[in-house]
């Protein structure tokens, strides 16, 4: 091939990707072989990539949410918050010294029983900030986000009960 | 635990560059529409996109704008972990030595990187079947692995990959 004929071919490719197997037999065939290779290399992963991958992935899951809220009964920042820790700690008492709180006072926020301080929420963005310094883009405020996401979704949610009651306190005086 | 969003979409940590003035604009990748398979014919966007409207099939745009910059059709195979893009393609205008933009198939290619790894983490992996002769630009540019006639990248490539093309 030429030079010319090599730069052509490179100005063209990003614009024009036709990756679509010819046939089945031939997406089947090459799968077989893709995973074969695949394993192989990925019984060389070191634990610290694997984590690192864990981690990616916890935060596009939390971007997701973010950006496009499911308003279920799920406590999502509490089961992020969860992942988070048992990706990077083997005992999570070790992760309640690293931020210096209580073991039963996390115990408490990972299961529901209490609310995240304010406190809290500071020390595990600071923690995200050291763990996510070399891995990837982490936004500062995506712990804040989840939770007054969950806890505006829970307020809405309660409306009907709420609302009727606090509305006899509240009147409009011109 | 957590659902599967059919609305993915990356917006703020993507950029492409305009050639002429060196700007950078902030893009966001959104599913295509039915509606949107009209506007996407073969002589802006080279092939025929309708065959893809059975896969998901995603386009690149300026935040701001809804003209479609750049166009990936993949298919999720979750026996495999693995994403396999389809199609992708930049607009006319953004092909070869004249095109307006740069970045566009590379932030094309870090968001079907994106969901391989939101999907499947340690195990993701993004392939793609490239005609021979291209091969070589992709294993180079995007450090990926020949099997057979299928390139692949995986962790921890993969996450290099997300890392060039994520700004703030």
């Amino acid at each position: 091939m030429t030079k010319k004929e090599n730069k052509n071919i490179t100005e063209d490719v990003e614009f024009g990707l036709d990756s679509r197997y010819s046939s089945n037999k031939e997406k089947q065939s090459e799968a077989t072989a893709l995973m074969e290779a695949r394993l192989e290399r990925m019984k060389n992963l070191s634990k610290d990539q694997i984590i690192r991958a864990k981690l990616m992935q916890l935060r596009l899951k939390m971007e997701d949410y973010i950006q496009h809220p499911v308003y279920e009964k799920h406590n999502y920042f509490s089961e992020f918050l969860k992942i988070y820790i048992d990706t990077l700690y083997t005992k999570r008492i070790h992760f309640a010294h690293d931020i210096d709180i209580t073991p039963i006072r996390l115990s408490q926020v990972i299961n529901n029983h209490r609310e995240p301080k304010d406190e809290f929420l500071k020390r595990l963005m600071v923690h995200s900030e050291k763990v996510y310094e070399n891995i990837c883009e982490f936004q500062e405020e995506t712990w804040y986000q989840l939770y007054f996401h969950e806890k505006l979704y829970s307020i809405m949610a309660r409306k009907k009960e709420w609302k009727p009651k606090v509305a006899k306190h509240v009147k409009y005086s011109k | 635990m957590f659902p599967n969003y059919v609305n993915i979409c990356y917006i703020c940590s993507m950029v492409i560059t305009e050639i002429s003035t060196g700007k950078k604009h902030k893009v966001e990748i959104v599913p295509v529409e039915n509606s949107d398979f009209k506007t996407l014919g073969k002589d802006r966007y080279f092939f025929d996109w309708k065959t893809e409207k059975e896969y998901e099939v995603f386009k690149l745009q300026i935040i701001g704008s809804t003209e479609a910059l750049g166009l990936v059709s993949m298919e999720r195979i979750p026996s495999e972990w693995r994403v396999h893009i389809r199609l992708l393609t930049v607009s006319v205008e953004n092909k070869g030595k004249g095109k307006k933009y740069d970045g566009i198939a590379g932030n094309l290619m870090a968001f079907t990187a994106k969901i391989a790894v939101r999907d499947y983490a340690e195990f993701a992996c993004l392939s793609l079947r490239p005609k021979t002769e291209i091969a070589q630009h992709y294993i180079e540019k995007y450090n990926m692995t020949p099997t057979g006639l299928t390139l692949s990248i995986m962790v921890p490539e993969i996450l290099e990959l997300i890392n060039s093309y994520d700004h703030d």
